[in-house]
């Protein structure tokens, strides 16, 4: 460490002038540049948690991300930063092989009530780190009285609300719908970008077959989502 | 006067206990039935208009512990043995550690100068009852208890001036808003915003809005009617990562530290009241 500043304090006696204009320019963007590096908050945040290797994938953090922690909120984020989120979302989008369709709403319900998946911890508690689910309930109202959360919009009647029947379901107009869904469901930040709600299928939480199903649920004219 | 508080209290922990399970130590579940969900919500709107709080029977706990593991040489910033406050000035810098502790984690630090237990062994000591439910009583959470009581009705005053806990507190700040991990999660995911919102029926504080983090953070260990226990700072580091999907926490750790210099350096000019009790 103090051999790396001997050598940092020899250069820049070399090269003075150039280091000056840089340590001019350096200041003038420390005000508006936070008052510890990202670096040492990255360290700091990973020395606190578990390094089993079986979960060091999710303390990687991606671009998006990065980008979405520098701002409290979506209303004081530059355009060129939404901008940019909405790209990377966009890209990672992946549908099922066979394509958008109307996914089995049943299977989707189940996924959307079980608050478990990716919870784990070695202490107490039955998850399993192969459990999945959505756990939809903890933010949204959904289903007609079944009691939700109020962080993210209330989605009763959400087919209903997109103009979903059972006569226009399979119509070119409904499956662009479903794909407009399912890209919400899929990467939420494509559409609403750092929103609160996770990226369920880019992180692969929930397989793009998982997500057909959700987006069923939520817009089949059968689910009791709709009744 | 304390004794019948504490017979009364007795009682309710053992029912509040039992409404879970009937072993002795349950596992928590993740999920509870409606029925179990009503029962525990009346039994905790039963206790708060009561006044019990079965909280502070680890209070003589941690009494007893501290003898026993030689703390009563700890010192929490104000002297070895000098309690009374003491909490209410932590998270601070610590030369003979050359480290920002907050209180779990100096006290961690003084069972291993006094107590002579190794990391793992405090680590081990430290979540003896977590994940349990139904009346684990743990020395730990006793000592923590103690140590936070005797700060009761005085002001948190965490000492923002130092340039060591103000790196810390900053850290904090930015950890605060990190976005990460599988689900996307930071702290402000749940607790920032004017507006207020709701996780299933659970009202969440948000840092946005003035004086909630105080009412938040002067309130622990708060004693959770759903598992029978108090609930330290630490404890519910744990369990906000575990549902926000981030690797286990690990107690004491700077992580720990620097959300706490965070939490409580917001929180300053808050009247320290514990334990507080929740659902």
């Amino acid at each position: 460490m103090k051999k790396v500043l001997i050598l940092v304090g020899i250069a820049s006696l070399l090269t003075g002038a150039v280091v000056e204009a840089q340590q001019r320019k350096a200041q003038s963007q420390r005000q508006q540049q936070p008052a510890v590096k990202h670096e040492e908050v990255i360290q700091v945040l990973k020395s606190g948690l578990s390094t089993d290797p079986r979960f060091a994938w999710k303390i990687e953090q991606d671009e998006a991300q990065r980008i979405c922690s520098q701002y409290p909120s979506r209303e004081e984020m530059p355009g060129q930063a939404i901008q940019k989120v909405i790209q990377l979302s966009q890209a990672e989008i992946r549908y099922p092989q066979w394509g958008i369709y109307m996914g089995d709403w049943k299977e989707g319900q189940k996924i959307v009530r079980t608050p478990r998946g990716g919870r784990f911890a070695s202490y107490g508690f039955s998850d399993k780190p192969t459990d999945k689910g959505g756990n939809c309930y903890a933010c949204h109202l959904i289903e007609k009285g079944v009691p939700g959360g109020t962080m993210g919009p209330n989605l009763y009647q959400y087919g209903k609300r997109w103009g979903i029947t059972k006569e226009n379901m399979n119509s070119p107009e409904a499956v662009e719908k479903i794909r407009a869904v399912y890209n919400i469901v899929y990467n939420s930040w494509s559409a609403f970008p750092c929103s609160s709600m996770p990226r369920f299928g880019y992180h692969g939480n929930l397989s793009p077959e998982d997500v057909a199903n959700i987006v069923a649920f939520l817009l089949h004219p059968e689910s009791p989502v709709n009744k | 006067m304390r004794k019948k508080a504490l017979l009364a209290v007795f009682t309710a922990g053992a029912l509040a206990g039992g409404l879970l399970s009937t072993k002795a130590f349950a596992q928590v579940e993740g999920e509870l039935s409606p029925e179990e969900e009503m029962k525990l919500v009346q039994e905790f709107n039963r206790m708060l208009a009561e006044g019990i709080n079965p909280g502070e029977i680890w209070y003589e706990v941690g009494k007893e512990a501290i003898k026993k593991y030689n703390l009563d040489k700890c010192d929490l910033g104000l002297g070895p043995g000098v309690f009374k406050g003491a909490a209410a000035q932590l998270p601070r810098y610590f030369p003979d550690a050359k480290r920002v502790m907050d209180l779990e984690t100096r006290v961690g630090w003084c069972l291993q100068q006094h107590a002579g237990m190794t990391q793992e062994q405090v680590l081990k000591f430290v979540r003896q009852c977590w994940g349990k439910s139904g009346n684990c009583v743990s020395e730990y959470d006793g000592i923590i208890m103690y140590l936070t009581m005797e700060s009761n009705g005085y002001k948190i005053n965490v000492n923002l001036r130092d340039p060591n806990v103000k790196r810390m507190y900053d850290i904090g700040k930015q950890i605060y808003y990190t976005r990460l991990g599988p689900w996307d999660f930071n702290c402000a995911t749940c607790h920032a915003g004017k507006q207020e919102v709701r996780i299933r029926a659970t009202r969440l504080w948000s840092m946005d809005r003035p004086g909630e983090v105080g009412k938040a953070v002067s309130i622990f260990p708060k004693y959770l009617v759903r598992w029978g226990l108090p609930m330290s700072m630490h404890y519910r580091y744990a369990e906000c990562i575990r549902q926000m999907r981030w690797p286990e926490f690990i107690p004491h750790s700077d992580l720990g530290v620097a959300l706490s210099t965070y939490l409580y350096g917001s929180a300053n000019g808050t009247e320290i009241n514990a334990p507080g009790i929740g659902r």
